[in-house]
């Protein structure tokens, strides 16, 4: 898993791991824009470059459905818009929940998020995701391509 | 409001690649779209090729050692020989068919599966062309050594019979 720096497109190694109760030190609203505390029923996981956390990705597991429901993301404050420093934190994050989708179910196993309306079409043409209607979602092929497009 | 502010600071595609918000679904739309999703993907299930399951269930066995690599904690049930026989199973191929895949013999495969015999660096390094890199040596190898780890640690029958070869032992403590 690799982010690029804009200015440079030098790749740096990140990894992604589960969000612990220290972290919450360096989570804020400010920088990541949700209150992420409200998150603390489901799995948090985290984007890290060195010791800096620089995306944050909330999950449900829908076991019965055997679905992996991204409830929230958000990269940090710099990594926004046309001036941000490095690119892929978001579709990282995405690969992580289709890793953790395949890790439990499989080739049945599917990740959604409910877009909001304006985004539905960019999460559908910037990560292959599949129209549902109110969700959005990839599984089996579009899933196994993030999988590779990500290095997971 | 907040919301407001980042729709003027950013465009839409800006917004996908940074954020998924929060859903303002009702309970009952929420469940209608969970069960139209579901439907959804029951058609499609049966568009999956065998090639997209063998890759699939290849990648399931990956993370799963790679999480256990992971976890500090040593599992005895999770050796070597266990992930190889998870590996026989997702190919769904004959013990005597994969050893002559890799060229090695049925009996020698035998021993690692039972935790009779360790692996060679060569046959690491053939799993890893075997799964064509999907399953890379390296992890094969963190596994072999997360056992011999474990070993080491604990084998202490290994230390009484080694300790009468060793003399001037130092008195520092």
């Amino acid at each position: 898993m690799h982010l690029i720096d804009t200015k440079t497109n030098k790749r740096y190694e990140v990894v992604v791991d589960i969000v612990d109760e220290q972290d919450f030190k360096q989570i804020t609203k400010s920088k990541f824009f949700f209150n992420w505390k409200e998150e603390k029923k489901n799995i948090i996981y985290k984007l890290m470059l060195d010791d800096e956390i620089l995306g944050l990705m909330s999950c449900f597991d829908n076991e019965g459905d055997k679905r992996i429901e991204i409830k929230l993301l958000s990269v940090s404050k710099e990594n926004r818009g046309q001036n941000k420093r490095y690119e892929r934190i978001a579709g990282t994050l995405i690969g992580y929940a289709c890793r953790e989708a395949t890790k439990r179910y499989g080739i049945e196993g599917c990740v959604s998020l409910v877009p909001k309306t304006q985004l539905k079409h960019h999460y559908i043409q910037q990560y292959g995701m599949m129209d549902a209607g109110k969700q959005v979602f990839l599984e089996g092929e579009q899933l196994l391509r993030m999988l590779k497009e990500y290095e997971l | 409001m907040k919301n407001r502010k980042l729709n003027e600071k950013y465009t839409d595609k800006e917004l996908a690649e940074s954020f998924v918000f929060r859903d303002d679904l009702s309970a009952e739309e929420k469940k209608q779209s969970d069960a139209d999703l579901r439907e959804i993907r029951n058609n499609l299930r049966s568009k999956v090729t065998p090639k997209q399951m063998l890759l699939s269930r290849l990648l399931q066995l990956k993370y799963q050692i790679e999480d256990y690599l992971k976890n500090p904690n040593y599992d005895a049930e999770r050796s070597f020989g266990f992930f190889l026989r998870s590996y026989l199973d997702a190919l769904e191929i004959k013990h005597k068919d994969f050893a002559s895949d890799i060229s090695i013999n049925e009996t020698e495969l035998s021993q690692i599966l039972n935790k009779h015999r360790n692996p060679s660096e060569k046959i690491i390094i053939r799993l890893e062309i075997h799964s064509n890199k999907i399953i890379p040596a390296i992890t094969w190898f963190r596994l072999l050594e997360k056992q011999r780890e474990y070993e080491i640690m604990t084998d202490n029958s290994l230390r009484i019979r080694e300790r009468d070869r060793v003399s001037n032992i130092l008195k520092v403590s």
